[in-house]
Order: C-alpha cells, then sequence, then structure tokens
C-alpha cells in the first residue's frame, strides 16, 4: 500500500463506515486519494488541456522532445529525494552531476575508453562524492545544507581548476545515439528507464531494511540510534544514492547535448536545485525526512516539464513564462492542499 | 538560550575577523587605504541586508527562496518609477518598499494561512516575482536613475564611510533591536524554536510568521534599492545571485535551520568574513580558476571551526 | 512546517474558502496568458519562417527583435520572430528550439547556448531539413550548421588591446576583465589579449586576469577591490565583457581617474558617456543589428533554395572553418559620431555581397 495521506489504521474504519462495501472499495479510494494519484491526475489534465489549446502539443516530435526532458528531470527529482527522505537537503547534486559527466567524458575522450565503462566511471564518480558529502555530514554532525553548500563550490571548482573550462566533445557517436532513438513514433527508450529507476527504489523503500533504515533516520534520528540503526551509515549512503542518480542525469543530459560540458547544470550546479526540490516536495515527499512518494515525485516532475513546454507552445509572450510557471505551481500545490484538506475533513473526527 | 552561549559565537567569529583583516593589510598595505575601506563598507552595507532578510525567517525555522526575486523586482520597481513616471527618488524608494512589503505577506499568507511549507511558498514565488521582473523588462536595464540616487551609491559620509552603510547600519539595529529587546523579537524566536510551545504559550504563530516573512520582504526591497544604487543602474538581474550568500552568512554566524536560534552579531561578523575573502582572492591575483575551489574550502572551515568549539564547550558544559 | 489541528467544521469552512479564493484569483491571473499572443506566426508573404533564438536574457539581444521585423519587410520574408529562453539554461534552450519547430518555423538563427552542447540540436533540425545559422556566437566544428555569422571574439579583444597598449604609449603594465570560465569564448577573449601583448616583446605585461565578473555584484566587488588596491600599478585595463566594461566605466568615474586608460566593449551609454567625459580611452563596438538583419536575409535565401560555396573566402576561427565577420569596430572620440553609420553601412555591403560571395542560388 502507498504511504499515503491515510494510515493503514483507517482504512478498516472506512470500510466499516461504508456498510457492506467492502475492503477493495476502501482501497481504490484510499489509492485515489493518495498524492501520488492526484499528482498524476494534475499531470494527466495538465496534458490534456495543452493539447486541447495548442496545436502541436501532441505531435510527435514534441512528445518525443518532452520524454527526453522528462527523463533528466525525474532523475533530478528522485536523487534530491533520496536525501531528503533521510532528513537532509543537497545542494551539491548538479555540481555532482557536472563533476561525473566531466570523468566520463575525460574516460572516452583522454583515455579512448568505450561508451560502457565510461558511464560506469561517471556513476562511480557520482556515487563517491555523494559518499564524501555524507561521511562529512555524518561525521561533523553538521547540518547539510551548510555541507553541500560548500561541497558545491568544492566540487564544481575543483572541476574547472581540473578542466579549465573545456569541454569533452570529440565523443563517440555510440554515446549520443540511445538519445536518438525511438520506440513507436515519439516515445524516448530514456523515459521507460526512469520508471525502471523509480521502481527499484520505491523497491529500496518498502521493502528493504536499507531502504526503511533510511527512512527512520529521517523520521527521528533519536529513534533510530536508539533502535540499533547506524545513522551514520544511513546518512552516507543516501547521499551516495543522490550522487549515483545525479551522476545518470547528467549522462543522459551530456547524450542529449552530445557532449560533457562544465555550464551543463549552470554555475556551480545551481540550474538543478529548482526541479530538484520542486518534484520531490510537489509528489509527497515530506521535507523533514521520514515519508516517501517515489511515483509522486516521477509524476510531479512530468507535471513540470509538461507545464514547461506547453508554456512554450502557448505563445505566452517571451518574458512571461517564467511568472505563469510560479503561478501555474503554486496553483498545482493549493489544488494538492485541498484535496488533502477535503480528504482530512471527511475521515471521523480526530 | 543563555545570553552567554550566544554572545560567544560572535566574539570568536570577530576574532577571526579581525585577523584575517589584520593580516591582509600586512600582506598587502594598500588594502588599509581609504578607498578600499570605502569599497569593504559598501560591500558590507548590501551584503548585510541580503543576510538579514534570510535571517529573520531562518529565525521562525523557515526559508525565503525568493529573497532574491524580491530584491529584483523591487529593484526594477524603483528604477522604473523614476525613469517612466518620473517619480521623485524618496517617494520611489516608499513605493519599492511597499512592494516588498507585498510580496512577503504574500509569502506569509500562503505558508501561514493556507499551511503550505515556506520552502514550496517560496520556490514558487522566486520563479512567480523573478517572471513578473522579466516580463517588465525585457531583461533591459533601466538607465534612467537621477543624480541623487547615484551620489547615494556612491559618496561617503566621513572619508571611507560609504553613505550607503547608513540605512543598513540603520536597518541592522531595528533588527538586532527587535529580536533581543522587543516581546516581538522573543516570539518569533519562540515560534522558531518551539512552535507549540510557544501556541500554548498565547502566541498566534500565524501572525508572527507572516510578520515574519513581510520584514524578510521589506529587506529584501531595501537591499534591491540598494544595489540600484550602488551599480547606478536598474538591473534587472539584481537578486540572481543573493540565495546562497542570504544564507551563508547567518550560518557561519551560528544561525540554526531549524528556528529558534540566530545572532545578528554573528550574522554581521559572517558577512564581513565573507567579504573579506572575496575581496582577499582578488588582492591575491589567485588564479581565477582556483576562486570557486578557494571559497567552498573556506565555507566548510569556518562552519567547521565554529562547530568544534560550539562541540567543545558543550561538552565542557 | 506542517498544519497543525484545526477543529473541522468552522476552520475547514474558512479554510477552503481561503484557498478557494486564492485558486480562483491565480486562475484569473493566469487568464490573459491563455489566449495566444496576436503575434503568433507573422503574415508574411514569403515561406521562410524564422526563429531568432537568443541564449538568454541579456541586452545585447535587445535590436534582435526589431531587426527581424525590419528583415521580414525588406526581404519579404516570411517570419522572423525573436524568442529568447527564461535563463541562460542550455537545457532550455534546447527545449525552445525543439518546441519552435513544432510550431512550424523552418528555419533558425541561434546563438548557441554552448558551443558544444547545441550541436545536436542543430543536428537534429538538419535531418528535418531545417537549416541553421550560429549567430553571433560559435558552434565549435564539426556542426550542422551552415555557417557561422559573428563578431570574431578573438580578433576583437585582439584589436582592443592593441589599442589599449597604443593609448599607454607603447609600455606599461595592464589588467584584463572577462566573462565567465565555463564559456570558452573567454578563453579565446584571454588568447586574443596574450597575443597582441606577446607582440610587444615585454615592454607591456599582463599583471592580472579577472573572469567570472559578467553579473553586476561580482563586477561591482571585485573590480573596486582591485581598482582600490592595484589602482596604482597599472596603466590600461582591457574589457572584454558587457557588465564588466560599465563597471569599470562607471568605478573609473567615480575615482577620477583620467590616467588609466580603459578599453570597453559595446556602445552601452555609460562607456559612450565615458569616451566623452575622458574616463573610457575607446570601446570595440559589435553589430548586433546587422547580425539579426543580414542573418534573416542570409537565412531567406537558404530556405529560396541557395546553396553554400564550400570554396567561399570563410574566415577560420579556433571554432569554425566557415566563419562570417559581423564587423566590429574601435570606437573613440574621434568617430563617436559617426560609427552608428559606418556600423550600418557595413551590414548592407554584407547583404550586398552575400549572394555573390558565399551562395550559389538556382
Amino acid at each position: 500500500m502507498n504511504k499515503s495521506a491515510l494510515s493503514p489504521l483507517d482504512e478498516p474504519r472506512m470500510s466499516e463506515e461504508m456498510g457492506r462495501v467492502g475492503l477493495t472499495r476502501a482501497r481504490l479510494a484510499a489509492r485515489l486519494a493518495s498524492p501520488e494519484f492526484s499528482i498524476f491526475a494534475l499531470a494527466a489534465a495538465a496534458f490534456g488541456l495543452f493539447a486541447l489549446l495548442t496545436q502541436g502539443f501532441d505531435s510527435p516530435f514534441n512528445l518525443f522532445s518532452l520524454a527526453r526532458s522528462a527523463a533528466v528531470n525525474i532523475l533530478i527529482g528522485l536523487a534530491m529525494m533520496s536525501v531528503i527522505v533521510s532528513g537532509g537537503l543537497d545542494l551539491s547534486v548538479g555540481a555532482i552531476g557536472v563533476c561525473a559527466s566531466m570523468a566520463s567524458g575525460a574516460a572516452m575522450q583522454l583515455l579512448g575508453w568505450p561508451v560502457a565503462p565510461a558511464v560506469i566511471v561517471a556513476l562511480l564518480v557520482g556515487a563517491a562524492l555523494g559518499f564524501l558529502n555524507g561521511q562529512i555530514i555524518a561525521r561533523s554532525g553538521l547540518h547539510s545544507f551548510v555541507v553541500t553548500l560548500g561541497t558545491m563550490s568544492l566540487f564544481f571548482g575543483g572541476m574547472i581548476i581540473l578542466t579549465r573550462g573545456q569541454p569533452f566533445d570529440s565523443l563517440p557517436d555510440a554515446f549520443s545515439d540511445p538519445m536518438r532513438w525511438r520506440i513507436g513514433r515519439w516515445l524516448s527508450p530514456m523515459l521507460p528507464l526512469t520508471f525502471v529507476v523509480a521502481a527499484a527504489l520505491a523497491y529500496l523503500y518498502r521493502l528493504t531494511d536499507l531502504g526503511r533504515g533510511m527512512l527512520a533516520v529521517g523520521a527521528n534520528s533519536q529513534a533510530a540510534l536508539l533502535s540499533g540503526i547506524s545513522v551514520r551509515r544511513m546518512i552516507t549512503l543516501s547521499h551516495a544514492l543522490a550522487g549515483l542518480l545525479a551522476a545518470l542525469a547528467a549522462t543522459l543530459l551530456a547524450m542529449r547535448n552530445g557532449a560533457a560540458i562544465t555550464s551543463m547544470a549552470g554555475d556551480l550546479g545551481q540550474d538543478w536545485l529548482l526541479p530538484g526540490f520542486l518534484a520531490p516536495i510537489l509528489g509527497g515527499t515530506a521535507l523533514e525526512g521520514g515519508r516517501v512518494a517515489v511515483w509522486g515525485t516521477v509524476f510531479a516532475a512530468l507535471l513540470v516539464t509538461i507545464i514547461n513546454s506547453g508554456l512554450l507552445l502557448l505563445h505566452v509572450g517571451d518574458f512571461w513564462v517564467q511568472f505563469f510557471l510560479g503561478v501555474l505551481l503554486l496553483s498545482a500545490v493549493l489544488i494538492d492542499h485541498l484535496r488533502k484538506h477535503l480528504l482530512a475533513k471527511r475521515r471521523p473526527s480526530a | 538560550m543563555s545570553i552567554w552561549r550566544r554572545n560567544e559565537a560572535w566574539i570568536g567569529l570577530a576574532a577571526i575577523d579581525s585577523l584575517v583583516f589584520v593580516l591582509l593589510g600586512l600582506l598587502h598595505p594598500s588594502f588599509f587605504s581609504s578607498f578600499n575601506i570605502f569599497v569593504l563598507l559598501n560591500t558590507i552595507a548590501l551584503s548585510t541586508m541580503i543576510a538579514l532578510g534570510q535571517m529573520v525567517v531562518i529565525a521562525v525555522g523557515q526559508m525565503n527562496l525568493s529573497l532574491g526575486s524580491i530584491g529584483g523586482l523591487a529593484a526594477v520597481i524603483f528604477a522604473g518609477a523614476m525613469q517612466t513616471i518620473g517619480l521623485p527618488p524618496v517617494l520611489a524608494v516608499l513605493l519599492a518598499l511597499c512592494l516588498g512589503l507585498v510580496c512577503g505577506l504574500i509569502n506569509g499568507f500562503f505558508t501561514a494561512r493556507i499551511g503550505i511549507s515556506a520552502f514550496i511558498v517560496t520556490l514558487a514565488t522566486f520563479a512567480a516575482y523573478k517572471g513578473i521582473n522579466l516580463g517588465l523588462t525585457a531583461a533591459q536595464p533601466l538607465y534612467g536613475i537621477p543624480a541623487s540616487v547615484k551620489l547615494a551609491g556612491s559618496a561617503s559620509v566621513i572619508g571611507p564611510v560609504p553613505w550607503l552603510l547608513v540605512p543598513s547600519l540603520v536597518i541592522t539595529l531595528l533588527v538586532w533591536f527587535v529580536l533581543a529587546r522587543l516581546p516581538l523579537g522573543r516570539q518569533i524566536l519562540a515560534v522558531g524554536g518551539n512552535r507549540q510551545a510557544s501556541e500554548l504559550a498565547g502566541v498566534s504563530p500565524n501572525r508572527i510568521v507572516i510578520l515574519t516573512h513581510a520584514l524578510s520582504g521589506v529587506i529584501a526591497a531595501a537591499a534591491g534599492i540598494m544595489a540600484v544604487a550602488r551599480l547606478q543602474v536598474g538591473q534587472p538581474t539584481i537578486g540572481d545571485d543573493w540565495l546562497i550568500p542570504s544564507f551563508t552568512a547567518p550560518i557561519i554566524g551560528g544561525a540554526v535551520l531549524s528556528g529558534g536560534r540566530v545572532g545578528v552579531a554573528g550574522t554581521v561578523c559572517g558577512v564581513i568574513l565573507v567579504s573579506l575573502i572575496t575581496q582577499a582572492l582578488v588582492v591575491f591575483r589567485v588564479d581565477p580558476y582556483y576562486v570557486q575551489f578557494a571559497l567552498g574550502c573556506m565555507i566548510l572551515c569556518a562552519v567547521g571551526a565554529n562547530r568544534l568549539r560550539m562541540g567543545r564547550r558543550l561538552g565542557a558544559g | 512546517m506542517s498544519m497543525t489541528r484545526r477543529p473541522v467544521p468552522e476552520g475547514g469552512r474558512t479554510l477552503r474558502q481561503r484557498i478557494s479564493a486564492a485558486v480562483l484569483a491565480l486562475s484569473l491571473a493566469m487568464l490573459p496568458f491563455t489566449v495566444p499572443s496576436a503575434a503568433a506566426l507573422a503574415a508574411g508573404t514569403g515561406s521562410a519562417k524564422i526563429a531568432i533564438v537568443a541564449g538568454g536574457p541579456h541586452p545585447y539581444f535587445a535590436s534582435w527583435p526589431q531587426a527581424g521585423r525590419d528583415a521580414t519587410r525588406d526581404f519579404h520574408l516570411g517570419a522572423a520572430d525573436f524568442k529568447a529562453p527564461q535563463s541562460w539554461s542550455l537545457s532550455q534552450q534546447n527545449d525552445l528550439i525543439e518546441s519552435l519547430a513544432s510550431q512550424g518555423y523552418n528555419a533558425f538563427l541561434i546563438f548557441p547556448g554552448d558551443p558544444t552542447g547545441t550541436r545536436n540540436v542543430v543536428a537534429e533540425l538538419a535531418d528535418q531539413d531545417i537549416p541553421t545559422i550560429a549567430l553571433a556566437g560559435c558552434l565549435q566544428d564539426p556542426s550542422k550548421a551552415a555557417f557561422c555569422f559573428a563578431t570574431d571574439t578573438e580578433a576583437s579583444a585582439y584589436l582592443g588591446t592593441k589599442a589599449l597598449i597604443k593609448a599607454i604609449g607603447g609600455k606599461g603594465r595592464i589588467a584584463h576583465f572577462t566573462g565567465f570560465l565555463t564559456d570558452p569564448g573567454t578563453a579565446l577573449r584571454m588568447r586574443g589579449v596574450k597575443r597582441a601583448v606577446d607582440e610587444t616583446h615585454g615592454s607591456v605585461t599582463l599583471v592580472q586576469t579577472i573572469a567570472d565578473i559578467d553579473a553586476p555584484e561580482a563586477a561591482q566587488d571585485k573590480i573596486s577591490a582591485f581598482l582600490a588596491t592595484q589602482g596604482k600599478n597599472v596603466d590600461g585595463i582591457i574589457t572584454t565583457a558587457w557588465i564588466p566594461a560599465t563597471v569599470t566605466a562607471t568605478a573609473l568615474r567615480k575615482i577620477g581617474d583620467k590616467r588609466i586608460r580603459m578599453i570597453g566593449l559595446n556602445d552601452d551609454p555609460t562607456i559612450l558617456n565615458g569616451i566623452k567625459d575622458g574616463f573610457v580611452t575607446g570601446t570595440m563596438v559589435q553589430n548586433p543589428y546587422g547580425q539579426a538583419y543580414a542573418g534573416s536575409y542570409m537565412l531567406g535565401q537558404l530556405i529560396a533554395g541557395c546553396k553554400v560555396k564550400a570554396d567561399a573566402p570563410w574566415l577560420k576561427t579556433p571554432q569554425t572553418d566557415r566563419f562570417i565577420d559581423s564587423g566590429s569596430l574601435y570606437v573613440d572620440e574621434s568617430n563617436i559620431t559617426t560609427y552608428a553609420a559606418a556600423i550600418s553601412k557595413i551590414t548592407q555591403s554584407i547583404v550586398s555581397s552575400f549572394d555573390k560571395t558565399y551562395v550559389t542560388c538556382p
């Protein structure tokens, strides 16, 4: 069952209340009322709205472009989510992503390695940098916001020193080819790939001790410690996981660009902060930690990508797009909040 | 929260600041020149506003990610009002400050009254306010700044003391006064420290949160106005890079992100440290490729040192 | 950050009212934007529907919208519309370009968000038979852009530095203020400056380069710090980015310094006034209007069936082998009133000579 707004205790009460309707109806109602579904519904609604109001939104070319952008945004969101669930924040996801991508670029261009090992290099670098973050945070006891504020400059600056700002642009064609594949007329295989990653994460948090340990640390680190969980290990591993996912996102982006460039995520990697936080939080992952909504994150990232694409096609005056985006996002959050509130109202009095 | 614990945090920092300052001067005598002190104080004046704007929100345990966007919007409204409708500078200042107030109130309303996390609200308004800015200016800078404003941004009161330091000092003292001496300040810190307890004690957390966000908005607007005066141009990009500095200084100064513990003195010392370091990197001709790396190291060292000192004291006490 | 519990009946209604009111207000705010803007695809007569895509918000592109409109009128194009991503983000520019292609634009003038990162999207356009010209900035070869039409940044930095060296009398110490390190163009500018300095065989030395300051506050802080502590040690400053140029001009005026010679970039009023009042020695002016105007003409020709000549007199830069210089001019007090006309003549000559020099037309 989803970790939704309803606790497991509510189900039997609801079905009792509904009389003979049966447990399945109650479960269905609960699932429909979950944050995941409401974000999914919002995303579908936005999609339908834009398809109606614009010409070209549901054209194969646009959908293809949408699918590829969404894949990257989803991964960035999942990366940030892994850190948020264990109670931290990671400002350095963008910087880690760029470092990982430049490392694999170096492997392919300077060392002549083939694509697959180079991608593994990227993932390893990402995980290692994330591991470093986690170790500093866990051992020093400093707040993750502060530490990643520092490591963001450290990682990005170190990368700039090593590369002197120069990109790796003579990469083998085999590297950027996957971004050109299509399933059918518009589906990029990158999107299903991110769904596979999301499914793996959902499995992690729901059914493995490791994942549950991370959630426990996020919910209440003292209690987790008392119950025998190594808080230090959980924090380190969740940051390493975030680094790994960030590296994957950066790899997809580099494939799309056909080159590993230092400005792929903005200065210091800042460009990834907005999508990174927006997706998990809109999707229902609590900022304080302890609760996770993997599919919510996925659908929220989809929602943001759809809105972005739709706005561009609506011929919205050049410079007003960002305003519109902010307002739309606020509306999406409001609607979700209303849903939660109505739901709480319908529950038997607490 | 004992008086001594709070004071000790910033005293140590002030000591580091003085050390760095003297060291830089010894290594490079022109560091102490009147013009350089002027430049340093000018930077500190503006950076302090940015840091304080964030600090007050940290006090209630929240964040204001739209700080830079509010500052930028206020800046272009300030410049635009004077340029397009010929509003006198004083009125334009009031207009921009009111705008900051409104932006802050909007943030506070959605956070407190509707109950969405401040993080999300200010993330959305960060985009929205920036969007209004871009929509109004189409990224074009506004050059029609009256001479009096330009003068305010570049003149000095006496010798190395820039005029811009005056409003900055006034606002800093006001914020300190509110937090340290007025009941309102205690309430702000109480809400940040323990929201439930403060509610039981009769404080209305919602009212406090809204007030805090409004205050943050006004300070952000003030910073935007000062930035226009300093740059002598209404740049739409003002505020774009405020996010990280707005957190760095309060955190170095000992603020706790969960709320309830901030220090104006600590924040100011943090601002001074960052400004000194940034200047030093130029003065010592650090290879431009090394600057960001060096800054990252320094942030970590500063916070680590701070933490060590607190840890030692906590262990001993 | 969680909501406090309220007794559901009464508080619920008020909260619901508040939320509904907020949603209503927001919907109203959004309404004007859902009406497709009238300037969607202009009603031109030609078949070329050109999208002029900037790299992000920047005053450099201010003249491009008008240039596009003038070109549509003068050359009977279908459309030449200016579009800009909301921020300097490569992903946003890629999304924008793909979106514009979906909307029916069949030719692109693009300022590359990144010389290597933009190549892929240009290749995708080429796969759909959509021609692209890199405008005001080049793609790194090999690329599927027809060619690059821009200012030669290395040459511009070189010429500017030579003018500076002349102004300080052929010997002394100079500093260089420039843009972002993640922009490979910055490295080109540094090369141009270095080349000019090297040619003096030691009479002139470059004492410091400050980069990453094409942003207002960073520029303000670092340039002021430099002038305060090192000002006495330099005789001249060459600036090769917009914001450092304007900030330096303002700073020199503030400290009343006419001893330090300064060369700026572009014709921002701050710099022109500085030249008039003696604080700025001169500036390297580019040709933004001409780039968009002539570029639109060139694309119109390509759409009409002209093919690019491989053996045309292309310039070679470190980035590309097919480069057309859009013209840059050194402006000081001697030509400050006439430079605009001079630049305009350059644009006209580019337009009139394009057909016979660079393409073969049916």
